[in-house]
């Protein structure tokens, strides 16, 4: 299935047309070919948050990497802000944080980030002046002396978005923003996205968090075995009637009125039946008709995360037991 | 301009960093200890001793820096995907090679200077002599030899795929450019012809090392330098690293990063 287009007023900071990558390994008479992409076409626009959700190894990096030319594409385009990403001025405009990104570890934060400033063209006081305020913004100030070799993992990552960041981007590409991070440089990060949206960043997130999909983007598109499955707001995501997985919270003693419930999308457990949105309130009316003792109705899924699920097919998900259900 | 500097400064920094310089520590240590027991056994002047071994200890411990440099940065920048950082700013790819050598380079001239300040000091405080204005042409040619060495080094790191591969391709170019003198004989002698092909190939593609060993010369009575071989020396160095470098950046640009 092709992705919908959606329409907007905003010019594309990246368009990707028909982009296809093909890996070659092994050796002569053993040859294998991976299809990493395939005929990819997307467009994000200026001014947008959009993060792009799949599996491990459905080729999210892949297409970021061919964005930045750290890879060459075996076909299709990448336009990156209206001109060639080998472009001087179209670099000196983005902004990359790579899935745990890796630094020398025999400079200091401050060093790094002078550094990445000047190949940004800072210099000066100007450099000293931008260095301060991404080590404030990435609350890393009192750090900045020590050498990488001693930072954290989180640490490295806030000296990463900071790197990104130093540069003032128009559009700011990240894998994985959020590895590494603790519950508050979580929230951190996160209000930076929030801040830099407001301020007219375009983002292009790659990401595993849902609840960073459904806060910070604007729209989202679902990689899948490398082709785009869908792409589309998360307003109408989080309107749209795919199924959320409920659990029914019963009674202890009510157990034996569980039994034989006629539903293939219902799954009983201890203490309760997990059932998918398709057949809640049918479910529910036959609890009652049982006169079981409901204690509570909670969702085990977010709209977004069912909407994901649904889009790369798979509904199993939606019968497997879940962490945190009895 | 301003860009390349940046990387030369951040490579200069992160090598410096490295603890690559207990290398020469550890060549200045033997280097003195090593003349300090040839004095008292005395074979030969103190003073040619204190030169010779000066000098073979500059070549040697500015390419074990190499070498080791090269290992500790393709593990970094290589195997740890960090040159992914550099190489997504607004930095060409030859603007990042061109960098690096330089940043290479200036390690190695500091190193092979201040070995030649140790040798200085041995010589007129301890030998109680002076030092020929020769003295001061072989450092010179030994940097030459150093750059050569280290265009090639650094362009071995955007060619190989492993560490191992670019320490071993430039050990082995180190050894194979000392030989052009014997590989040049070989192509005067009577053999296969493809053989000879192989060889003129050989002699062609390899850095002649020899024509910067002026070391083995020091004493030669006969030896002038004049404007002429300094010309022709300077052009061959700097000819063939240029174009070493330019196949480098075309690897570079070629390269890409899974």
């Amino acid at each position: 299935m092709e992705p919908t287009a959606v329409m907007t007023d905003s010019p594309c900071a990246i368009q990707i047309r028909g982009l296809s990558k093909t890996y070659k390994t092994g050796f002569w008479f053993t040859p294998k070919v991976t299809h990493a992409l395939k005929g990819v076409h997307l467009d994000i626009y200026e001014n947008q948050a959009f993060g792009l959700m799949g599996l491990n190894g459905a080729g999210k990096t892949t297409l970021i990497k061919l964005v930045l030319a750290l890879l060459r594409p075996t076909a299709g385009s990448v336009m990156v802000l209206g001109g060639s990403i080998a472009q001087r001025s179209v670099r000196q405009q983005i902004g990359y944080l790579p899935e745990l990104p890796y630094f020398s570890k025999q400079h200091t934060g401050r060093e790094l980030l002078e550094y990445f400033g000047s190949l940004h063209g800072f210099s000066g006081s100007t450099l000293q002046h931008r260095v301060d305020e991404i080590l404030e913004l990435i609350r890393m100030r009192s750090a900045a002396g020590l050498k990488v070799s001693g930072y954290s993992k989180g640490m490295l990552q806030r000296i990463g978005i900071g790197q990104a960041l130093i540069g003032k981007p128009k559009l700011l590409i990240c894998d994985e923003p959020m590895s590494g991070l603790d519950p508050v440089g979580y929230k951190e990060m996160r209000d930076i996205f929030i801040d830099l949206k407001k301020a007219g960043t375009t983002l292009f997130l790659n990401t595993h968090i849902l609840d960073e999909v459904e806060r910070v983007c604007d729209r989202i598109g679902i990689l899948h075995e490398g082709s785009l499955k869908e792409v589309a707001p998360i307003s109408k995501i989080l309107e749209s009637s795919v199924p959320v997985d409920y659990w029914i919270d019963v009674d202890s003693g009510e157990a034996p009125k569980l039994s034989g419930i006629p539903f293939q999308e219902a799954v009983q457990k201890n203490g309760g039946v997990q059932v998918s949105g398709l057949v809640l309130a049918e479910t529910l009316s036959l609890l009652t008709s049982r006169k079981a003792q409901v204690k509570g109705v909670r969702p085990l899924s977010s709209q977004v995360e069912a909407y994901f699920l649904n889009a790369i097919g798979a509904q199993a998900h939606l019968n497997r037991p879940r962490m945190g259900t009895p | 301009m301003r860009r390349i500097l940046a990387v030369t400064t951040f490579t200069f920094r992160e090598l410096l960093r490295s603890r690559l310089l207990f290398v020469w520590l550890i060549s200045v240590i033997v280097l003195c200890g090593l003349d300090f027991l040839l004095s008292i056994l005395s074979f030969g002047s103190i003073l040619q001793i204190f030169m010779d071994l000066g000098l073979a200890g500059m070549e040697i411990s500015g390419l074990l820096v190499l070498l080791l440099g090269l290992a500790v940065t393709y593990t970094t920048e290589m195997d740890q995907k960090a040159i992914f950082l550099h190489l997504a700013k607004p930095l060409t790819r030859g603007e990042y090679l061109l960098g690096r050598i330089l940043g290479f380079f200036l390690v190695n001239c500091l190193v092979v200077l201040g070995m030649g300040l140790v040798v200085v000091g041995l010589v007129i405080f301890l030998g109680g002599g002076t030092v020929p204005a020769l003295f001061y042409d072989c450092v010179v040619f030994i940097l030459l030899e150093m750059f050569v060495l280290t265009t090639l080094g650094l362009t071995y790191q955007m060619i190989a795929t492993s560490m191992v591969g670019v320490v071993l391709y430039t050990f082995f170019t180190v050894f194979l450019g000392h030989c052009i003198g014997e590989v040049q004989w070989l192509l005067n002698q009577e053999m296969s012809h493809w053989i000879k092909v192989l060889l003129r190939m050989v002699y062609y593609i390899l850095p002649n090392l020899e024509a910067f060993n002026l070391k083995d010369r020091l004493y030669d009575p006969n030896l002038v330098l004049g404007w002429a071989q300094w010309q022709d020396i300077l052009l061959y160095a700097f000819s063939y690293s240029f174009v070493v470098f330019l196949i480098g950046w075309i690897n570079l640009e070629k390269r890409e990063f899974r």
